[in-house]
């Protein structure tokens, strides 16, 4: 059973999902960042939805297990478009929505058939494990694209402010995570320290998209650190 | 049409990048799951 500081560390991070749409909606950024904010509001109903099946059923149930792994692939889908809303936003005045589409399409498609044929030979729980597989191989999707996304920032010289906190605050997000599987499989006799540290990372997103929304201006621009230099 | 295959072409590259990462990770892991979705505890996978 979770602890009281599971419990607690669980509801902050509602709470900061539920005030990432709030900023939204107060700096009226709902509309252009409208996928951010779907993918907020679902992880927030996700949490309320999986603290209702904990509390009638337990964690250890297959309830929950079920309700996790199913809203967490639902969840991964919208964090994925939530990335190509960020995508969509770097390209915008180059005119490629169109492509865009068409890569979103294929990769998502690639994946899903990816997920089908692992676990169409390995599993008789088909949906379910496909839930799980699609939701795993989507998250490896999502760390290369914000990575890509990036570097694209960087290449075009980007200088909206919240545009670069966003894209860098889920940058430091999957890497987080990414980092934290990794020390758990190299320190396995520090599982106790783990336990507090992994629920944590799950509130980096939400804190770094409130911040951006609630205090960094839409019309910020970041200063160039150095001058280009033409030699004469 | 070129600008289209190469959208595909490079859609194929992230994917085909994922994948291999996904599963070098998985390969040299211990069988626990990542997942980078909210502060909820992560109940035992149920098909194992």
């Amino acid at each position: 059973m979770p602890g009281s500081f599971d419990y607690g560390v669980w509801i902050v991070c509602t709470l900061l999902e539920a005030c990432v749409v709030v900023s939204a909606l107060r700096s009226n950024s709902l509309s252009r960042y409208f996928f951010l904010n779907i993918y907020m509001g679902l992880s927030f109903l996700a949490s309320v939805g999986r603290y209702l099946v904990i509390s009638r059923s337990g964690v250890s149930s297959m309830e929950y297990a079920y309700f996790y792994f199913y809203s967490d692939a639902l969840l991964t889908i919208g964090l994925y478009f939530a990335l190509l809303n960020l995508y969509s936003l770097v390209f915008d005045e180059m005119k490629v929505g169109r492509y865009l589409k068409i890569g979103a399409v294929v990769l998502l498609g690639g994946t899903a058939w990816f997920s089908y044929a692992v676990i169409n030979q390995s599993s008789h729980r088909i949906l379910s494990h496909f839930a799980f597989e699609l939701s795993q191989n989507l998250y490896f999707v999502g760390l290369i694209l914000t990575y890509v996304l990036w570097g694209a920032i960087l290449k075009l010289r980007e200088t909206r402010a919240r545009l670069i906190q966003l894209v860098l605050s889920l940058g430091v997000y999957f890497s987080a995570f990414a980092a934290d599987y990794a020390l758990r499989n190299l320190y396995p006799n520090l599982q106790g320290a783990f336990h507090y540290v992994t629920p944590m990372l799950g509130c980096i997103l939400p804190a770094a998209w409130t911040f951006s929304f609630f205090w960094v201006n839409e019309e910020a621009r970041l200063a160039p650190s150095r001058l280009a230099t033409v030699s004469r | 049409m070129s600008r289209k295959l190469s959208v595909i072409l490079l859609a194929m590259l992230a994917l085909v990048g994922a994948m291999s990462l996904k599963t070098v990770a998985v390969a040299h892991g211990d069988g626990s799951v990542i997942m980078a979705n909210g502060g909820a505890p992560v109940p035992p996978v149920p098909w194992k």
